[in-house]
């Protein structure tokens, strides 16, 4: 019991220094630098080029079929890893099951680029 | 310094909670489905503490919580996708806009 | 690398033959949706479709009666109580399906305007795969394979309701469709986790063995938290009340065709849902001081308060509503209701009761929104007005109708009350008198409303001179099959309920492996 207690306390130790850390190299800073703003200073950093209207634009909607598609194939690879670590076991039978899978999922691919998602324009 | 089941499992349980407190009163849509990911991804940390620490053992879970995983991405997509359709239609995803059905 | 072959060889492909044609007939649907002309009828794809259903009804007739068989390292389970779910699949899929074809024909609805379908090849093989994982989940024997098909039959459902892309309450309700099933599925997943941990097995007949001991172990508090997520998670499903809040917004928002497959073949999944996932999991669990069988005792009582609640929002909101479909929509909330009366009274009739009572149901509500889809096309609206003077238009239709909500209320001489009227004898029989009342009291209130519908077809006039109602041929024969069937079942009830009872052998489920 003793020990498990001793945990926490580690832990909160750990937790108060992290606090801590921070806060004071912050508030040393603070003290030590010159502060002298300038307009200039106060701008968003945006590669040396002057930056125009508002930051929160709208990105392209097809940006998020993109992203559709890409999370679909990328997440379905998640099966392919445990089958090809275990590939020597498992044989013929499960290989045509991935051949079959990867056929659906081609599929959809070749549905995507039907469907004109794959074009920008 | 071991961690208990239990720890896990409260941990789930609080992301499980948190998911639908937030998927039942948020108003922005996105927000509404990602509270949803948030439920799905407590059941995994369930699934996977129960297959490392459980009181029996085994890769099922783990098996079970990449199932999940896929499943849940094609869900969150096609959330979107509606959710895209809706917003073309509509301008907003906002929840509480969403009231043309009601009477 | 001989033996290799030789293992697929001998694999039995018999056993999950259904699926697979199934699954052929939809992928080549696809392919050769995405080969066509963009211009061209989709229409032929629909014919395809249906081909695969009678060739894979046939193959699930063939399974009958036969051995329960394993495949797949036990996660796939071929019995008769998967292969009766799956035929009521297949002819609600297939009966959708002819609906889906008059839908997109020549003035249907989805034809052009606001409520047109662009997607129409994805409008039949959509209902295939929603098809699909409605077969998978019944013949599931691991939590893995049930959820996969849970989730397959969920998302394909979500894109049909919003296949109407321009039309606004297509598009919202589908949206708080996927929320509500997001939700859901989360909850019931939640609960076969804890399933899972304290079991140690996804394979549902190692759950209900394991669950057993965990019960009497100690651990009985987390056996009560994981089956109520699974009740809740299950009742999101059939849309039973309180969960039920979704339905009504689906249903209107969704092509009439698409909402016939939802509120049959969808709620009949849920049901196969509940029947393999809670009695295969919870009947063994028993009270440890008097050996009283939990799920008889105890557990039913929550099932009855869900089927009471369905029962008493259904039937009175339903009362409320002047669109059609919305009020179809808390109809089967309530027949969702009626529908858990026997799993709440849980007596060894619980299969062939339930199973009866869905067969009627398929037929009443398909035949019931073939006529809906008819009549919203022809007048535009969806409104009860809109079936004003029917009678005089099209007296056939409305002799149809009649018959279908007669049905659906319950009248005697139609299918729907000797469905209901079983249910009843089996709340009477366990003595749950209140859910056996309120089934009776509901069941009248909800005479109001589909007298509603068949007080404006019989009573009211409509403009004078209109012309009758077009029928298509399809949308025909699925209104004659339906009535046929309803009028059947309803006459001579004998040769179905020998069929139930003698047939198929529902306790199959429960069998172990013969190794």
């Amino acid at each position: 019991m003793i020990e498990y207690i001793n945990n926490y306390v580690l832990v909160s130790i750990f937790v108060l220094l992290g606090l801590l850390l921070p806060v004071a190299a912050l508030t040393l800073g603070r003290f030590l630098r010159p502060h002298r703003p300038t307009p200039e200073k106060g701008k968003p950093y945006e590669s040396g080029v002057e930056p125009t209207g508002s930051s929160w634009v709208r990105y392209n909607v097809r940006y998020y079929l993109f992203a559709l598609l890409f999370v679909i194939f990328d997440v379905e690879t998640v099966f392919l890893y445990p089958w090809a670590v275990a590939y020597n076991q498992l044989g013929l039978f499960a290989l045509v099951e991935v051949l079959i899978f990867i056929a659906l999922l081609l599929i959809g691919l070749v549905y995507a680029w039907k469907k004109k998602v794959l074009t920008w324009t | 310094m071991t961690v208990t089941l239990a720890s896990y499992l409260l941990v789930a349980a609080f992301l499980f909670c948190i998911g639908l407190y937030g998927a039942l009163t948020k108003r922005n849509a996105v927000v509404v489905l990602l509270c949803i990911e948030l439920m799905l991804n407590a059941v995994n940390l369930n699934l996977v503490a129960f297959s490392k620490y459980g009181p029996q053992p085994g890769i099922a879970g783990q098996v079970f919580s990449l199932f999940n995983i896929t499943v849940a991405a094609a869900e969150a997509a096609v959330g979107v996708a509606i959710l895209i359709a809706l917003y073309r239609r509509r301008s907003t995803v906002n929840v509480d806009e969403m009231d043309t059905l009601k009477r | 690398m001989d033996e290799a072959v030789k293992n697929v060889l001998d694999w039995n492909w018999g056993a999950m033959a259904p699926e697979l044609v199934i699954l052929g007939a939809a992928t080549l649907m696809t392919i050769l949706d995405l080969l066509l002309p963009a211009g061209r009828d989709r229409r032929p794809l629909a014919w395809l479709g249906l081909a695969g259903i009678l060739v894979a009804a046939f193959l699930v007739w063939r399974n009958v009666q036969a051995e329960p068989t394993h495949i797949l390292y036990d996660m796939y389970r071929v019995d008769d109580f998967a292969n009766a779910f799956k035929l009521v699949f297949l002819a609600g899929a297939a009966f959708a399906l002819l609906l889906a074809v008059a839908d997109v024909g020549p003035g249907g609805e989805a034809s052009s305007g606001e409520k047109a379908i662009r997607d129409r090849g994805e409008y039949f093989y959509l209902l295939l795969t929603g098809l699909l994982g409605a077969m998978m989940l019944a013949s599931a024997a691991d939590l893995i394979v049930l959820f996969v098909g849970l989730e397959v039959l969920a998302l394909s459902s979500y894109i049909l309701v919003a296949l109407r892309r321009q039309y606004l309450p297509a598009v919202e309700g589908a949206f708080k469709y996927v929320v509500n099933g997001g939700i859901a599925s989360a909850i019931t997943l939640y609960g076969m986790s804890f399933l899972y941990g304290l079991t140690g097995s996804t394979n549902l007949l190692a759950v209900g063995e394991g669950l057993r001991d965990a019960y009497v172990s100690g651990n009985a508090y987390l056996v009560y938290v994981a089956f109520f997520f699974l009740v809740v998670g299950v009742a999101f499903k059939i849309a039973a009340a309180p969960f039920h809040m979704w339905a009504p917004d689906v249903y209107q928002g969704a092509p009439t065709p698409v909402t016939a497959f939802l509120a049959v073949v969808s709620k009949a999944a849920g049901f196969a849902l509940l029947l393999r996932l809670l009695l295969t999991a919870f009947l063994g669990l028993a009270n440890p001081l008097d050996g009283s069988p939990l799920l008889f005792s105890e557990l039913n009582v929550y099932v009855g308060a869900v089927a009471a609640a369905s029962m008493i929002i259904g039937n009175t909101v339903a009362l409320r509503q002047t669109n059609v479909k919305r009020m179809m929509a808390y109809s089967s909330i309530a027949h969702a209701g009626y529908l858990l009366v026997p799993f709440a009274s849980l007596t060894t009739m619980v299969f062939s009761q339930m199973m009866f009572y869905l067969v009627a149901y398929l037929f009443m509500t398909m035949g019931a929104f073939a006529v809906i889809q008819l009549v919203a096309r022809d007048r535009g609206s969806e409104d009860l007005r809109a079936f004003a003077g029917l009678f005089r238009r099209s007296p056939l239709l409305a002799l149809a109708m009649t018959l279908f909500l007669l049905s659906l209320a319950g009248l005697p001489l139609t299918a729907g009350f000797i469905g209901k009227f079983y249910l009843f004898l089996s709340a009477v029989g366990r003595e749950m008198y209140a859910l056996a009342a309120i089934m009776v009291l509901t069941s009248v209130v909800s005479f109001v409303y589909y007298f509603a519908v068949i007080r404006q077809m019989f009573l009211r006039t409509g403009e004078e001179g209109d012309p009758g109602v077009r029928v298509p041929p399809t949308v025909g024969t699925v209104i004659a099959l339906s009535a046929a069937a309803t009028v059947l079942l309803g006459l001579l009830p004998d040769p179905a309920l020998d069929l139930l009872a003698h047939t198929f052998n529902f306790s199959e489920m429960f069998l172990p492996l013969a190794e």
